[in-house]
Protein backbone atom coordinates (compact mmCIF):
# COMPACT_ATOMS: atom_id res chain seq x y z
CA UNK A 1 0.00 0.00 0.00
CA UNK A 2 1.30 3.52 -0.82
CA UNK A 3 0.51 6.71 0.40
CA UNK A 4 -2.27 8.00 -2.49
CA UNK A 5 -4.52 4.35 -1.61
CA UNK A 6 -3.73 5.45 2.04
CA UNK A 7 -5.34 8.05 2.12
CA UNK A 8 -7.73 7.60 0.19
CA UNK A 9 -9.24 5.11 2.56
CA UNK A 10 -8.12 7.64 5.21
CA UNK A 11 -11.98 9.11 6.11
CA UNK A 12 -12.93 5.26 6.44
CA UNK A 13 -9.94 4.10 8.70
CA UNK A 14 -9.46 7.16 10.63
CA UNK A 15 -11.79 6.77 13.53
CA UNK A 16 -12.04 3.70 13.38
CA UNK A 17 -10.17 0.12 13.34
CA UNK A 18 -7.51 -0.51 10.73
CA UNK A 19 -6.25 -3.56 8.86
CA UNK A 20 -2.76 -4.95 9.16
CA UNK A 21 -1.58 -3.98 5.76
CA UNK A 22 -2.72 -0.09 6.69
CA UNK A 23 -0.74 -0.55 9.99
CA UNK A 24 1.90 -1.92 8.50
CA UNK A 25 2.30 1.31 6.10
CA UNK A 26 1.59 3.75 8.97
CA UNK A 27 4.20 2.46 10.79
CA UNK A 28 6.73 2.94 7.84
CA UNK A 29 5.11 6.11 6.65
CA UNK A 30 6.23 9.39 8.37
CA UNK A 31 4.16 11.36 5.84
CA UNK A 32 0.65 9.11 6.82
CA UNK A 33 1.50 8.59 10.35
CA UNK A 34 1.94 12.65 10.88
CA UNK A 35 -1.32 13.19 9.09
CA UNK A 36 -3.18 10.73 11.34
CA UNK A 37 -1.46 12.02 14.00
CA UNK A 38 -2.68 15.62 13.61
CA UNK A 39 -6.32 14.29 12.77
CA UNK A 40 -6.42 12.93 16.04
CA UNK A 41 -5.09 15.88 17.67
CA UNK A 42 -7.67 18.31 16.09
CA UNK A 43 -10.34 15.46 16.78
CA UNK A 44 -9.35 15.32 20.48
CA UNK A 45 -8.79 18.75 21.09
CA UNK A 46 -12.26 19.81 19.24
CA UNK A 47 -14.01 18.76 22.78
CA UNK A 48 -12.78 21.65 24.28
CA UNK A 49 -15.04 24.07 22.16
CA UNK A 50 -18.11 22.38 23.88
CA UNK A 51 -19.00 24.35 26.19
CA UNK A 52 -17.08 27.23 25.58
CA UNK A 53 -18.70 31.01 25.67
CA UNK A 54 -21.59 31.79 28.05
CA UNK A 55 -24.83 33.98 26.10
CA UNK A 56 -25.21 37.25 26.64
CA UNK A 57 -28.05 37.56 29.78
CA UNK A 58 -30.30 39.61 27.55
CA UNK A 59 -31.11 35.64 26.00
CA UNK A 60 -32.39 34.87 29.53
CA UNK A 61 -34.34 37.90 29.64
CA UNK A 62 -36.20 37.49 26.29
CA UNK A 63 -36.71 33.60 27.39
CA UNK A 64 -38.14 34.85 30.65
CA UNK A 65 -40.74 37.26 29.05
CA UNK A 66 -41.84 35.03 26.65
CA UNK A 67 -42.33 32.40 29.04
CA UNK A 68 -44.32 34.92 30.95
CA UNK A 69 -46.23 35.88 27.75
CA UNK A 70 -47.35 32.60 26.87
CA UNK A 71 -48.43 31.85 30.66
CA UNK A 72 -46.00 28.68 30.96
CA UNK A 73 -44.13 31.05 34.01
CA UNK A 74 -47.56 30.63 36.35
CA UNK A 75 -45.45 31.76 39.47
CA UNK A 76 -44.08 34.36 40.97
CA UNK A 77 -40.12 34.26 41.67
CA UNK A 78 -39.71 32.76 45.46
CA UNK A 79 -38.65 34.82 47.85
CA UNK A 80 -39.97 37.63 50.20
CA UNK A 81 -42.68 39.92 48.92
CA UNK A 82 -44.36 42.77 50.58
CA UNK A 83 -47.54 42.08 48.86
CA UNK A 84 -49.59 38.76 48.14
CA UNK A 85 -49.69 38.13 44.39
CA UNK A 86 -51.90 40.56 42.08
CA UNK A 87 -55.30 39.45 42.48
CA UNK A 88 -55.35 39.47 46.31
CA UNK A 89 -53.87 42.83 46.66
CA UNK A 90 -56.93 44.67 47.35
CA UNK A 91 -57.90 42.44 50.00
CA UNK A 92 -60.06 44.40 52.86
CA UNK A 93 -56.57 43.32 54.85
CA UNK A 94 -54.80 46.37 53.51
CA UNK A 95 -57.49 48.34 53.78
CA UNK A 96 -58.59 47.94 57.28
CA UNK A 97 -55.88 50.49 59.22
CA UNK A 98 -56.31 52.65 56.64
CA UNK A 99 -59.87 52.67 56.99
CA UNK A 100 -59.91 52.48 60.56
CA UNK A 101 -57.40 55.41 61.00
CA UNK A 102 -60.03 57.59 58.66
CA UNK A 103 -62.88 56.88 61.24
CA UNK A 104 -60.30 57.99 63.97
CA UNK A 105 -59.07 60.96 62.25
CA UNK A 106 -62.71 61.82 61.70
CA UNK A 107 -63.83 61.20 65.17
CA UNK A 108 -60.92 63.49 66.61
CA UNK A 109 -61.47 66.08 64.06
CA UNK A 110 -64.98 66.42 64.76
CA UNK A 111 -64.19 66.44 68.67
CA UNK A 112 -61.79 69.42 68.56
CA UNK A 113 -63.57 71.12 66.34
CA UNK A 114 -66.41 71.35 69.18
CA UNK A 115 -64.22 71.96 71.75
CA UNK A 116 -61.72 74.55 70.34
CA UNK A 117 -61.71 77.75 68.41
CA UNK A 118 -60.67 77.96 64.57
CA UNK A 119 -56.73 78.61 64.41
CA UNK A 120 -54.41 79.86 61.73
CA UNK A 121 -53.45 76.28 59.74
CA UNK A 122 -50.07 75.60 59.33
CA UNK A 123 -48.30 75.43 55.87
CA UNK A 124 -49.32 72.56 54.24
CA UNK A 125 -48.14 70.45 51.20
CA UNK A 126 -49.79 71.09 47.93
CA UNK A 127 -52.75 68.65 47.00
CA UNK A 128 -52.55 65.22 46.83
CA UNK A 129 -52.60 64.74 42.89
CA UNK A 130 -49.18 66.78 42.42
CA UNK A 131 -47.61 64.74 44.79
CA UNK A 132 -48.54 61.50 43.11
CA UNK A 133 -47.74 62.86 39.52
CA UNK A 134 -44.29 63.86 41.12
CA UNK A 135 -43.73 60.41 42.51
CA UNK A 136 -44.85 58.82 38.95
CA UNK A 137 -41.97 60.95 36.95
CA UNK A 138 -39.09 60.14 39.06
CA UNK A 139 -39.56 62.01 42.18
CA UNK A 140 -36.52 61.19 44.32
CA UNK A 141 -37.01 59.22 47.72
CA UNK A 142 -35.37 62.40 49.55
CA UNK A 143 -38.48 64.62 48.10
CA UNK A 144 -41.55 62.31 48.34
CA UNK A 145 -40.00 61.57 52.18
CA UNK A 146 -40.22 65.52 52.45
CA UNK A 147 -43.74 65.75 51.34
CA UNK A 148 -44.74 63.07 53.43
CA UNK A 149 -43.14 64.90 56.75
CA UNK A 150 -44.41 68.32 55.76
CA UNK A 151 -47.82 66.65 55.48
CA UNK A 152 -47.07 65.03 59.29
CA UNK A 153 -46.63 68.26 60.44
CA UNK A 154 -49.38 69.70 59.09
CA UNK A 155 -51.36 66.94 60.40
CA UNK A 156 -49.97 67.39 63.96
CA UNK A 157 -50.44 70.79 64.37
CA UNK A 158 -54.20 70.16 64.10
CA UNK A 159 -54.54 66.40 65.45
CA UNK A 160 -51.22 65.02 67.20
CA UNK A 161 -52.97 61.81 68.70
CA UNK A 162 -53.64 61.55 64.43
CA UNK A 163 -49.67 61.94 63.36
CA UNK A 164 -48.75 58.60 64.44
CA UNK A 165 -51.24 56.85 62.34
CA UNK A 166 -50.70 58.57 59.21
CA UNK A 167 -47.15 57.95 59.32
CA UNK A 168 -47.86 54.45 59.88
CA UNK A 169 -50.44 54.95 56.81
CA UNK A 170 -47.74 56.35 55.30
CA UNK A 171 -44.85 53.93 55.28
CA UNK A 172 -47.29 51.36 54.18
CA UNK A 173 -48.75 53.09 51.05
CA UNK A 174 -44.68 53.90 50.27
CA UNK A 175 -43.86 49.92 50.65
CA UNK A 176 -46.87 49.67 48.62
CA UNK A 177 -45.95 51.68 45.61
CA UNK A 178 -42.12 50.36 45.63
CA UNK A 179 -43.51 46.84 45.45
CA UNK A 180 -46.21 47.22 42.49
CA UNK A 181 -43.66 49.29 40.65
CA UNK A 182 -41.01 46.44 40.73
CA UNK A 183 -43.70 43.98 39.82
CA UNK A 184 -44.54 46.09 36.92
CA UNK A 185 -41.09 46.43 36.03
CA UNK A 186 -40.18 43.23 36.23
CA UNK A 187 -42.90 42.36 33.15
CA UNK A 188 -43.95 45.68 31.40
CA UNK A 189 -46.22 43.69 29.72
CA UNK A 190 -48.24 43.22 32.48
CA UNK A 191 -51.27 45.14 32.02
CA UNK A 192 -52.48 44.03 35.49
CA UNK A 193 -49.39 44.85 37.23
CA UNK A 194 -49.64 48.66 35.58
CA UNK A 195 -53.19 48.89 37.11
CA UNK A 196 -51.67 47.84 40.19
CA UNK A 197 -49.23 50.47 40.41
CA UNK A 198 -52.18 53.05 39.72
CA UNK A 199 -53.99 51.68 42.22
CA UNK A 200 -51.34 52.12 44.76
CA UNK A 201 -50.79 55.52 43.69
CA UNK A 202 -54.41 56.27 44.19
CA UNK A 203 -54.06 55.23 47.54
CA UNK A 204 -51.13 57.51 48.63
CA UNK A 205 -53.78 60.27 46.84
CA UNK A 206 -56.32 59.24 49.34
CA UNK A 207 -54.40 58.98 52.43
CA UNK A 208 -53.19 62.51 51.44
CA UNK A 209 -56.86 64.16 50.98
CA UNK A 210 -58.22 62.43 54.52
CA UNK A 211 -54.98 64.03 56.20
CA UNK A 212 -55.60 67.47 54.40
CA UNK A 213 -58.98 67.34 54.83
CA UNK A 214 -58.63 66.66 58.82
CA UNK A 215 -56.56 69.96 58.70
CA UNK A 216 -58.06 72.23 57.54
CA UNK A 217 -60.50 74.11 59.15
CA UNK B 1 -23.54 13.13 39.88
CA UNK B 2 -22.22 15.68 37.47
CA UNK B 3 -23.18 19.47 37.69
CA UNK B 4 -25.87 18.91 35.06
CA UNK B 5 -27.58 16.86 37.81
CA UNK B 6 -27.27 19.14 40.70
CA UNK B 7 -26.85 22.32 41.32
CA UNK B 8 -24.13 23.76 44.04
CA UNK B 9 -25.11 23.03 47.78
CA UNK B 10 -28.64 22.23 48.69
CA UNK B 11 -30.25 23.69 45.68
CA UNK B 12 -32.37 21.87 43.76
CA UNK B 13 -31.63 18.52 41.77
CA UNK B 14 -32.31 19.13 38.22
CA UNK B 15 -35.06 16.11 38.31
CA UNK B 16 -36.68 18.18 40.70
CA UNK B 17 -36.10 21.46 38.48
CA UNK B 18 -37.75 19.61 35.82
CA UNK B 19 -40.97 18.75 37.79
CA UNK B 20 -40.96 22.42 39.28
CA UNK B 21 -40.57 23.54 35.92
CA UNK B 22 -43.60 21.43 34.24
CA UNK B 23 -45.94 23.82 36.77
CA UNK B 24 -44.41 26.78 36.19
CA UNK B 25 -42.07 27.43 38.34
CA UNK B 26 -40.00 30.29 37.00
CA UNK B 27 -36.72 29.84 39.15
CA UNK B 28 -36.77 26.15 37.83
CA UNK B 29 -36.77 27.37 33.90
CA UNK B 30 -34.10 29.38 35.39
CA UNK B 31 -32.04 26.95 37.41
CA UNK B 32 -32.25 24.53 33.42
CA UNK B 33 -31.11 27.25 31.50
CA UNK B 34 -28.40 28.02 33.53
CA UNK B 35 -26.97 24.21 33.26
CA UNK B 36 -27.35 23.76 29.79
CA UNK B 37 -26.70 27.29 28.62
CA UNK B 38 -23.13 27.40 28.15
CA UNK B 39 -23.24 23.93 25.86
CA UNK B 40 -25.90 25.31 23.73
CA UNK B 41 -25.14 28.29 22.96
CA UNK B 42 -21.85 27.19 21.99
CA UNK B 43 -23.04 24.87 19.91
CA UNK B 44 -25.44 27.75 18.08
CA UNK B 45 -21.92 29.70 18.13
CA UNK B 46 -19.89 26.90 16.31
CA UNK B 47 -22.66 25.90 13.83
CA UNK B 48 -22.91 29.15 12.70
CA UNK B 49 -19.55 31.40 13.82
CA UNK B 50 -22.15 34.25 14.49
CA UNK B 51 -23.08 35.75 18.02
CA UNK B 52 -26.13 37.51 17.18
CA UNK B 53 -27.37 34.43 14.94
CA UNK B 54 -26.50 32.44 18.42
CA UNK B 55 -28.23 34.07 20.88
CA UNK B 56 -31.49 33.72 18.56
CA UNK B 57 -30.88 30.21 18.06
CA UNK B 58 -30.14 29.54 21.89
CA UNK B 59 -33.51 31.54 22.78
CA UNK B 60 -35.30 29.54 20.29
CA UNK B 61 -34.18 26.30 21.37
CA UNK B 62 -34.89 26.77 25.28
CA UNK B 63 -38.21 28.35 24.18
CA UNK B 64 -39.18 25.01 22.64
CA UNK B 65 -37.93 23.00 25.47
CA UNK B 66 -39.53 24.45 27.79
CA UNK B 67 -43.20 24.21 25.52
CA UNK B 68 -42.36 20.67 25.63
CA UNK B 69 -41.02 19.95 28.38
CA UNK B 70 -44.67 18.55 30.16
CA UNK B 71 -43.97 15.99 27.57
CA UNK B 72 -40.63 14.58 29.16
CA UNK B 73 -40.74 11.54 31.22
CA UNK B 74 -37.39 11.28 31.71
CA UNK B 75 -36.44 8.01 28.98
CA UNK B 76 -33.87 10.12 27.98
CA UNK B 77 -30.96 12.40 29.92
CA UNK B 78 -32.89 15.55 29.26
CA UNK B 79 -29.84 17.25 28.28
CA UNK B 80 -29.80 14.44 25.38
CA UNK B 81 -33.10 15.64 24.65
CA UNK B 82 -32.07 19.07 24.83
CA UNK B 83 -29.11 18.90 23.42
CA UNK B 84 -30.95 17.40 19.97
CA UNK B 85 -33.36 19.96 20.59
CA UNK B 86 -30.74 22.88 19.69
CA UNK B 87 -29.55 20.75 17.04
CA UNK B 88 -32.34 20.43 15.71
CA UNK B 89 -33.30 24.23 15.78
CA UNK B 90 -30.22 25.09 14.35
CA UNK B 91 -30.20 22.58 11.50
CA UNK B 92 -33.92 24.22 10.78
CA UNK B 93 -32.50 27.72 10.96
CA UNK B 94 -29.66 27.13 8.89
CA UNK B 95 -32.07 25.47 5.68
CA UNK B 96 -34.62 28.41 6.35
CA UNK B 97 -32.28 30.98 5.94
CA UNK B 98 -30.83 28.86 3.00
CA UNK B 99 -27.11 29.89 4.48
CA UNK B 100 -24.29 29.17 1.66
CA UNK B 101 -23.94 25.54 2.98
CA UNK B 102 -21.90 22.87 0.88
CA UNK B 103 -24.49 20.47 -0.86
CA UNK B 104 -25.01 17.30 1.20
CA UNK B 105 -24.44 14.81 -1.42
CA UNK B 106 -22.54 16.99 -3.89
CA UNK B 107 -18.77 15.15 -3.91
CA UNK B 108 -16.39 18.02 -2.82
CA UNK B 109 -13.62 18.63 -4.49
CA UNK B 110 -13.30 21.72 -6.10
CA UNK B 111 -9.92 23.11 -5.33
CA UNK B 112 -10.43 25.77 -3.68
CA UNK B 113 -11.96 24.41 -0.78
CA UNK B 114 -11.12 20.89 -0.89
CA UNK B 115 -8.27 20.34 1.42
CA UNK B 116 -4.90 18.95 -0.62
CA UNK B 117 -3.28 15.36 -0.14
CA UNK B 118 -0.65 14.47 1.74
CA UNK B 119 2.10 13.18 -0.78
CA UNK B 120 5.73 13.38 -0.15
CA UNK B 121 7.71 14.98 2.18
CA UNK B 122 6.42 15.02 5.75
CA UNK B 123 5.60 18.64 7.09
CA UNK B 124 5.84 19.63 10.93
CA UNK B 125 3.42 18.19 13.05
CA UNK B 126 0.86 20.17 14.59
CA UNK B 127 1.59 17.73 18.20
CA UNK B 128 1.26 18.40 21.75
CA UNK B 129 -1.95 20.73 22.37
CA UNK B 130 -3.70 23.01 19.97
CA UNK B 131 -4.71 26.32 21.54
CA UNK B 132 -8.19 27.01 21.82
CA UNK B 133 -8.73 30.44 20.67
CA UNK B 134 -6.83 29.36 17.36
CA UNK B 135 -8.68 26.16 16.77
CA UNK B 136 -11.85 28.48 17.68
CA UNK B 137 -10.93 30.84 15.02
CA UNK B 138 -10.25 27.64 12.51
CA UNK B 139 -13.21 26.22 12.82
CA UNK B 140 -15.31 29.35 12.25
CA UNK B 141 -13.37 29.82 9.06
CA UNK B 142 -14.50 26.54 7.96
CA UNK B 143 -17.22 26.51 4.64
CA UNK B 144 -20.61 26.15 6.52
CA UNK B 145 -20.62 22.69 5.00
CA UNK B 146 -17.70 20.75 7.06
CA UNK B 147 -17.96 23.61 10.10
CA UNK B 148 -21.21 21.74 10.40
CA UNK B 149 -20.77 18.15 10.77
CA UNK B 150 -17.32 18.82 12.24
CA UNK B 151 -19.00 20.49 15.49
CA UNK B 152 -21.94 17.71 15.28
CA UNK B 153 -19.08 14.86 15.23
CA UNK B 154 -15.72 16.01 16.96
CA UNK B 155 -17.08 18.70 19.34
CA UNK B 156 -20.82 17.52 20.16
CA UNK B 157 -19.62 13.68 19.88
CA UNK B 158 -22.67 12.20 17.60
CA UNK B 159 -22.06 9.27 15.42
CA UNK B 160 -22.08 9.49 11.86
CA UNK B 161 -25.33 7.15 11.80
CA UNK B 162 -27.26 10.11 13.69
CA UNK B 163 -25.58 13.27 12.14
CA UNK B 164 -26.79 11.39 8.33
CA UNK B 165 -30.38 11.26 10.00
CA UNK B 166 -30.46 14.92 11.84
CA UNK B 167 -29.19 16.77 8.67
CA UNK B 168 -30.01 13.94 5.71
CA UNK B 169 -27.14 12.77 4.09
CA UNK B 170 -25.39 9.29 4.16
CA UNK B 171 -23.38 7.88 6.33
CA UNK B 172 -20.67 8.00 3.65
CA UNK B 173 -20.96 12.01 3.12
CA UNK B 174 -20.52 12.78 6.53
CA UNK B 175 -17.21 10.70 6.94
CA UNK B 176 -16.15 11.98 3.80
CA UNK B 177 -17.17 15.98 4.78
CA UNK B 178 -15.59 15.25 8.38
CA UNK B 179 -12.16 14.10 6.64
CA UNK B 180 -12.52 17.35 4.97
CA UNK B 181 -12.98 19.70 7.64
CA UNK B 182 -10.50 18.18 9.78
CA UNK B 183 -7.65 18.57 7.05
CA UNK B 184 -8.34 22.10 6.07
CA UNK B 185 -8.05 22.68 10.08
CA UNK B 186 -5.01 20.99 9.91
CA UNK B 187 -4.22 23.23 7.56
CA UNK B 188 -5.49 26.55 9.09
CA UNK B 189 -3.51 25.62 12.01
CA UNK B 190 -0.58 25.29 10.46
CA UNK B 191 -0.72 28.56 8.74
CA UNK B 192 -1.80 30.22 11.98
CA UNK B 193 1.68 28.48 14.03
CA UNK B 194 3.65 29.20 10.84
CA UNK B 195 2.75 33.21 11.22
CA UNK B 196 2.97 33.29 15.16
CA UNK B 197 6.16 31.86 14.51
CA UNK B 198 7.32 34.36 11.91
CA UNK B 199 6.01 37.47 14.49
CA UNK B 200 9.28 38.98 16.10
Amino acid sequence: MNCEQFQEILPEVIDGGRNVEQETHLQSCPVCSGLVADLSLISQEARQLQEFADPAPRVWNAIEIALRREGLIREPRLGPALLPPVKHRWSFAWLAPVTAAALVAFGVFVYERGAREPQPVAQVPTAAPAAVTNLQTGKSQKSVNNEDQQLLEAVGSRAPTMQAAYASNLQNVNAYIRDAEESAQADPNDEEAQQVVMDAYEQRATVYEMALDRSLP
Amino acid sequence: MTDARKLQGDKLSEAEAIERAKLGDAEAFQLLYSLHKRRVYSLCLRMTANTAEAEDLTQEAFLQLFRKIATFRGESAFSTWLHRMAVNVVLMQLRKKSLPVVPLEETLENEDEAPKRELGAADPLLSGSIDRLRLQRAVDALPPGYRRIFVLHDVEGYEHNEIATMVGCSIGNSKSQLHKARMKLREALKTSRAEKAAKP
